[in-house]
């Protein structure tokens, strides 16, 4: 457990959703989906995350819902452990403890007490089915293995349960084999390896009709094919679909099999009719390829995971209805993670050729910008634009965005301006310049000036053409007086190629990094002021210091140092040999953060320019490579974590990891930072409805409230205080205890109420304060308790919970809202 | 191999007319394919699907239907109104019966081949008797307005359904009342198009299938007059359907060339309930796929684009053999081309006209591979039409090119060429002895002062040509009086010292030589010979038989030669008894006679009788291979048969002189273009 106030690194977003095929609840409620080592829970009707379910140490692979019990969920890890968890209350029942990676899992209805799982298996891997021993507690071993299948896929996907579990399907690369449990029989078929016509046979997925005994295969080559008659070995069958222009991602047949989807990276949904190659809806425009389908179990709705960590949930007619998207997975973040001034969004690159804004505090995609605005086009090896350099202005009321295409030697180059405009609430494309150098552009800022207005607006690029440009707004000529960018000026230094480029605080200087040497630049003149080198190795990042420190200039090379300039003595004030990824200054502050990577991890270190000391220091931040990193300025001043984290006071630290998983650091726990109203909300809707446990739950609430008005919360309050001296009584070890002469004094002592000496003032005080930490504490037991009693309720009364009908729901609820306070006075 | 000139001829433009029906032989071993000219082949399965018998076309004759009926006698009938029967050992039509109701649409017999029923233009359908010798008008069945397009026996002889436009009707045969009229389209909202039933079948359970215009496939039950299921397999028309004999499996031929197959298929693994399920599509052929047949173990189509495609059922075969292979025939298996050595002429047959066309020649000299330019370029002498609405059964130019002659069903004609520098005339020669028609094969000797006229009962009879133009017979060669009447002559080429002349039996497959000075019997083999010869100086006769099993039997010496012998023993390689097409024609090099060049559609082989045979373990075609290798290794790779398949498709090979070849290719694309365009579609990425 983290001690409170320490630092943890918090993951916050851009989670892969795409470890396994999300499941919806059994009646359609909730979405339960993985990203990373968490499952969430999703209300379908209100768009919100209620709950995050966490508890694995490593990715999650596989969730199924319990067969036997709709309120439970399985979920399989790499971690080599499956959890059983109540997740309408985010609580793991129980932790079977298996012992290797698990890859995929899968129940069945027909199998009482044993899940499927794929296991590795030195080079290959394994279907096994895992016997979930019955037993008390929470761990538990699930270590009896029998092995169903060898040589099968690791996907998920590579493997579907037939009608009623009566036979197992896998397929791999180009063979398939089906397995029927009762007859214990194998099949194999294999498709040809040659590749003609373009065609490529290898499987991509498998599903199971439900109703009949049909296997739909995805292949490579955008084939879907439908098996029949595979129980013979020679008389088998096969019918194929084709629409896919290249692999089919994931299929999906409708409740009754009548309808099957597939989907793959032509970013469309297929809806096929009866088998039929002639009858078929699409759903197009979904973004992204589609990695997985899954379907309701009353087929109403099913919903899409995308490559590019995005659901979408369509209803059974084939119309889009929402769609889940927080941070959007691009396949290369070139933008770096820039902060957008007005809305305090982070912003990068988003799907090909847009800007995504990002919210931090609610983990949604606030919009999406279209910068290219071009058809992107999914093929491969096709060279698109795309988005590489983004700036905004202090106010963030212009937006600069450099855009290229894929080409290495001669990148086509586009500088966009925007404006925004406060009546659309959106930007507008104020100037496009082609090819505002000759060579890729390096690095792009503004000059940020509050004070002197739209004058002093000004942008430099850095290009690999060996100059920085500076551009300038000029007043149009048309009558209307609009505002375009035109080139002021071009600079060079001995023809190196610039590479970094930034303002100092108050705009007056310019530093631009060529190769090996850092210039200064006066910005209204721009003559060369001074230039600064640290041989050997070429400039990676620069800053300038702010406020107080706004005289030095840090600089760091790509040979590991790390320095710190003085622009007004010009020398070098002191340097460190530190291997930085990311230097990232504050806004707000002068606090400068530098992430170096040395030896597969990341450390963080947080400096004043004054003081060569770090104020910070974090090792190990995680175990991915971390490529990027924002302050993001905090709306107001975060004061609990203020003396110890001075840094953190201001702005927040956010980083993007090379999995482009969004993390931050904070100093809080877990626990709370979970929003109490959805757990609240999750509890109250959870709670198995039986006339009894309604009429019961309304009394004991109406007691308990009876209890508090008479002020018998004192008592309480003692016993709880002293429970801790009877706990350790109780547990420590009776060897080590003292004599009992000596014990029975400090347990008598426990029972009695101590008479206070405090005066009236102070005794109300502190009773005050003791009952609001009472009342929390209160509180906190009775969920513990309310939900060890759902999990005991959901074991015994499992079965007829979900056997309540909607309109029986109805009814308990009217009888839980009438008055039953007869009753105690009964 | 050899080093060879060779002229690399791709001007005959010869476009094979497409596919119109098929019949399958109910035993199963023969096809009878009717082609939109008229022309009609039977294809035998027991010999490597060999096209044994073809009866040219009429232009007054087009078949839209055969079938196979009271054993192996084989009926057509077409939009002339006729029902004509197939003399398949005289390879000719016999005369028609007039079917009465005007141009014929379709014919099928009844399950025991008594009975003929034709769907007729008037609405009628009509049954004939087959009885010995003909066929006998039996009566008419319940008539209604709608031409029958298609028609379709039960199994049990008991209804026939017939397929209109918009509609089928289900009739009773015994009271000839019609029993079930059902509407194709009466649930399509506003159907503006007529929806034509193509193709229609009764199955045993009573279900009728019906393929419409609409790209369906739809199964009824007809007492019911309900729609079971609806399979649209093409958005194009589905023209034909076939039903195997198990009635669990059905292909569909479209006009978009596509064809599907239908499997009926357990819901649930060894459940009872069934159900078709369209399982997989093939796409072979580029045209309408207007006749398609379901043998016990392939599915056969013909489309439009002249192909034949014959693709086996793998579930239904138990080893792997010649039959697990995909067969496409799109070119006659005989040849249509023949060559005058000596003056460098070619002569091509068409359906009805003859090209004569010279080569081009070139004085340059290359090496291997280099292609040289022409001197003269290749030269289109004259072209000569048949007379009459008949087409031709076989033609010939003589070695010096100086006489052609080609027979038709009736007629047989011989013309005298004058080439008188760029002129170039024809005059027939006249009075040319009557004989009975017709002529199945004409051969002229090698110094072209008689010719061999192979003619029904296999008689050959032999004409002293005269100069300047004419002719005399000479005499007549019959075979033994015991396979008289049942055989095919068949002459060899290349018999060169005057009189040389081998025949040989189709049906009885045994070939006779009635030499001049010798006479003798090659001992029977079971399948039909698909070219012979005879060297020139060994007199050493070759045939290849259609199983691609290769003889040398020494006319001399009455029995085999040692090498054939020892191919016996040995055994052929099996990529050459497995190859597709079967050898065409067989020719010899004077200047080295232990060489033997042989060609079929794919491939030209130079058999060297001097070096060993190959072993199934060995490479057949290696000739790219021992290219790279050295000269000690290429030694000992060598076998006897030095193939080269750079000529596709080849209709024709000869060997002009010693080192000099012609080669008559005639590319798929070429034809393809003078095709008409095909259903369009939209392609993907295009």
């Amino acid at each position: 457990m983290v001690a409170p106030g320490a630092l943890r690194v918090v993951r916050c977003g851009g989670s892969a959703l795409r470890g396994a095929r999300a499941v919806f609840s059994a009646d359609s409620k909730y979405l339960l989906y993985v990203s990373g080592d968490f499952v969430k829970v999703y209300s379908v009707n209100t768009e919100e995350t209620l709950r995050l379910m966490g508890g694995h140490a490593d990715l999650v692979t596989g969730i199924q819902l319990n067969p036997h019990n709709h309120m439970q969920l399985y979920s399989c890890s790499l971690d080599g452990t499956i959890k059983l968890w109540d997740f309408m209350d985010g609580i793991p029942i129980k932790t079977f403890t298996v012992g290797t990676k698990l890859l995929a899992l899968y129940t069945l209805a027909s199998a009482e007490d044993s899940v499927f799982a794929v296991i590795p298996k030195k080079d290959t891997f394994q279907l096994v089915s895992v016997t979930l021993t019955k037993g008390a507690g929470q761990d538990l071993e699930g270590k009896e293995l029998s092995v169903v299948l060898d040589g099968v896929g690791a996907s998920m996907k590579h493997i579907a349960f037939g009608r009623e579990g009566a036979y197992v399907v896998s397929v791999k690369d180009v063979d398939l084999q089906v397995y029927f449990f009762k007859r214990k029989l194998l099949n194999r078929f294999s498709l040809s390896t040659t590749k003609t016509k373009g065609g490529d046979n290898r499987f991509s997925c498998v599903v199971c009709h439900p109703k009949e005994d049909c296997i739909a295969t995805g292949h490579a080559d955008g084939k879907i094919r439908l098996w029949r008659n595979f129980h013979d070995k020679k008389e088998y069958t096969y019918s194929t679909l084709h629409w896919h222009h290249d692999i089919v991602m994931d299929l999906a047949f409708s409740i009754e099999g009548t309808r099957l989807l597939s989907g793959g990276v032509e970013s469309v949904l297929v809806q096929w009719h009866n088998e039929s190659s002639c009858q078929k809806d699409f759903l197009p425009r979904l973004g992204s390829p589609i990695e997985y389908i899954s379907m309701s179990s009353d087929g109403d709705l099913c919903c899409t995971l995308h490559t590019d960590n995005r659901i979408s949930i369509i209803n059974s007619n084939l119309r889009f209805s929402r769609s889940i998207q927080g941070l959007i997975k691009s396949r290369d973040v070139k933008t770096g993670l820039v902060v957008d001034p007005r809305t305090k969004a982070l912003v990068l690159n988003g799907e090909p050729g847009h800007l995504q804004f990002y919210s931090l505090q609610s983990d949604q995609q606030l919009f999406s910008l279209d910068i290219v605005q071009r058809q992107y086009i999914h093929q491969a090896g096709l060279k698109q634009s795309d988005l590489v350099k983004v700036a905004f202005s202090a106010q963030g009321t212009w937006l600069a965005t450099v855009e290229e295409s894929e080409e290495v030697t001669d990148p086509e180059l586009q500088l966009k301006l925007w404006f925004y405009n406060e009546e659309i609430q959106s930007f507008e494309l104020n100037t496009r310049i082609n090819t505002p150098h000759d060579n890729h552009i390096t690095d792009m800022c503004f000059r940020d000036m509050d004070e002197l207005g739209d004058d002093s607006l000004i942008l430099v690029t850095t290009g690999r053409d060996c100059v920085f440009k500076v551009w300038v707004m000029v007043e149009d000529t048309d009558p209307e007086g609009d505002v375009s960018w035109s080139c002021d000026f071009v600079g060079s230094y001995h023809n190196y190629q610039a590479t970094n480029c930034c303002f100092s605080e108050d705009g007056s200087l310019l530093a631009v990094s060529f190769e090996e040497t850092v210039t200064v630049w006066d910005s209204l003149t721009w003559d060369l002021k001074c230039t600064f080198c640290h041989p050997p190795g070429n400039i990676r990042n620069i800053c300038f210091g702010r406020l107080t420190c706004s005289k030095y200039i840090i600089g760091a090379t790509d040979y590991g140092f790390l320095c710190c300039w003085n622009l007004l003595t010009c020398a070098l004030e002191w340097s460190a040999q530190l291997n930085v990824v990311v230097l990232q200054p504050d806004p707000l502050s002068e606090y400068i953060a530098a992430i170096s990577w040395l030896s597969k991890e990341s450390s963080l270190f947080v400096f004043k320019p004054n003081e060569p000391l770090p104020v910070y220091i974090q090792r190990n931040l995680c175990k991915d490579k971390i490529l990027l990193a924002a302050f993001v300025p905090r709306d107001e001043p975060e004061i609990t974590s203020s003396e110890k984290y001075p840094w953190l006071r201001k702005s927040q630290l956010f980083f993007l990891t090379d999995t482009q998983e969004l993390m931050t650091l904070s100093t809080k726990s877990l626990e709370e930072r979970l929003t109490p109203s959805s757990k609240q909300l999750a509890v109250e809707e959870s709670l198995p409805v039986t006339p009894f446990s309604l009429l019961l739950g309304k009394h004991r609430h109406q007691q308990a409230q009876e209890d508090t008005d008479l002020g018998k919360l004192v008592v309480h309050n003692k016993q709880k205080q002293a429970s801790p001296a009877v706990k350790e009584l109780l547990h420590t070890p009776a060897h080590v205890l003292p004599s009992a002469s000596f014990l029975c004094t400090i347990f008598i002592n426990s029972l009695l109420i101590s008479k206070e000496k405090k005066s009236a003032e102070e005794v109300a005080d502190e009773v005050e304060m003791e009952s609001e930490k009472a009342e929390d504490d209160s509180d906190e037991e009775d969920i513990t308790a309310m939900e060890q009693e759902d999990t005991s309720h959901m074991e015994l009364l499992g079965e007829m919970t979900c056997k309540l009908s909607k309109s029986q729901e109805k009814e308990l609820r009217k009888i839980r809202k009438m008055d039953y306070s007869w009753i105690s006075a009964l | 191999m050899g080093e060879f000139e060779v002229h690399r001829v791709r001007f005959f433009g010869l476009v094979p007319a497409g596919v119109r029906c098929l019949a399958c032989h109910p035993r199963g071993s023969r096809l009878a394919l009717a082609r939109t000219d008229g022309a009609v082949e039977v294809y035998n399965f027991a010999a490597n699907y060999f096209q044994e018998k073809v009866i040219p076309g009429h232009e007054l004759r087009t078949v839209e239907s055969l079938c196979w009926a009271a054993g192996d006698r084989l009926f057509g009938a077409g939009l002339s109104g006729d029902i004509t029967e197939y003399d398949l050992s005289g390879l000719s039509a016999a005369r028609g019966v007039d079917g009465g109701g005007g141009p014929i649409w379709s014919m099928v017999a009844n399950s025991t081949g008594t009975q003929l029923a034709i769907g007729c233009e008037d609405g009628s359908v009509k049954i004939f008797q087959v009885v010995p010798g003909g066929i006998q008008f039996e009566r008419n069945l319940d008539r209604r307005k709608g031409r029958v397009l298609c028609l379709s026996w039960h199994p049990s002889d008991t209804h026939i359904v017939a397929g209109s436009i918009d509609f089928f009707r289900v009739i009773d045969v015994t009271s000839g009342q019609t029993v079930q009229r059902i509407m194709v389209n009466h649930h399509v909202e506003k159907a503006k198009r007529e929806c034509v039933v193509w193709a229609i079948s009764l199955l045993s359970s009573g279900t009728v299938v019906s393929a419409d215009s609409f790209g369906r496939v739809q199964f009824w039950d007809w007492e019911q007059g309900t729609l079971a299921e609806s399979h649209t397999v093409s958005t194009s028309a589905a023209l034909s359907l076939a039903v195997s004999e198990k009635e669990d499996s059905i292909i569909v031929g479209t006009s978009t060339g596509a064809t599907y197959q239908l499997q009926l298929l357990p819901v649930t693994l060894g459940g009872q309930e069934k159900r078709w399920v369209r399982t997989k599509p093939f796409q072979f052929h580029s045209h309408d796929v207007r006749a398609v047949a379901h043998s016990p173990t392939a599915l056969i189509s013909g489309g439009l684009d002249a192909q034949l495609v014959i693709r086996p059922l793998m579930e239904k075969i138990q080893k792997k053999s010649y039959d697990a292979a995909l067969r496409k025939f799109t070119f006659p298996h005989r040849r249509l081309v023949s060559c005058a050595r000596k003056a460098r002429l070619l002569l091509f047959q068409f359906s009805q006209y003859l090209e004569l066309w010279r080569l081009g020649s070139t004085e340059e000299t290359g090496k291997d591979g280099e292609v040289l330019p022409l001197c003269q370029m290749p030269e289109h002498l004259v072209q000569l039409k048949s007379k009459g609405p008949e087409h031709i059964y076989c033609s010939c130019v003589s070695p010096c090119g100086t006489w052609v002659g080609y027979s038709t069903a009736s007629r047989f004609h011989l013309y005298r060429v004058h080439c008188d520098g760029d002129g170039v005339s024809l005059r027939k020669v006249p009075k040319v002895p009557k004989l009975l028609p017709p002529a199945y094969q004409l051969q002229f000797s090698a110094d072209s002062d008689s010719l061999f006229v192979a003619s029904a009962r296999g008689s050959v009879h032999v004409f002293q040509l005269l100069e300047p133009g004419g002719c005399k017979h000479l005499h007549t060669l019959r075979p033994p009086s015991g396979v008289e009447g049942r055989c095919l002559p068949f002459l060899p080429r290349g018999s060169a010292q005057g009189g040389c002349v081998a025949e040989v039996s189709a049906v009885v497959p045994s070939v006779h030589c009635p030499l001049l000075q010798h006479h003798c019997t090659v001992p029977t083999y079971n399948c039909a010979v698909s070219a012979l010869a005879i060297h020139p100086s060994t007199n050493n006769l070759v045939i290849a038989y259609s199983d691609q099993q290769l003889l040398e039997f020494s006319i001399p010496e009455k029995q085999y030669t040692s090498w054939s012998r020892a191919v016996q023993s040995r055994g052929l390689h099996r990529a050459w008894l497995e190859r597709d097409s079967p050898i065409t024609h067989i020719t010899f090099n004077p200047k080295n006679p232990s060489h033997i060049l042989l060609h079929d559609t794919y491939l030209l082989c130079v058999l060297d009788k001097s070096l060993p045979l190959p072993d199934d373990s060995t490479l057949l075609m290696n000739q790219s291979t021992l290219k790279q290798l050295p000269e000690t290794a290429r030694k000992r790779q060598l076998h006897a048969f030095k193939i080269c398949k750079k000529f596709q498709p080849l209709l024709f090979m000869d060997l002009l002189d010693e080192n000099c070849l012609v080669v008559v290719e005639r590319p798929i694309m070429d034809f393809k273009t003078q095709l008409p365009l095909p259903v369009q579609q939209k392609k993907f990425g295009t």
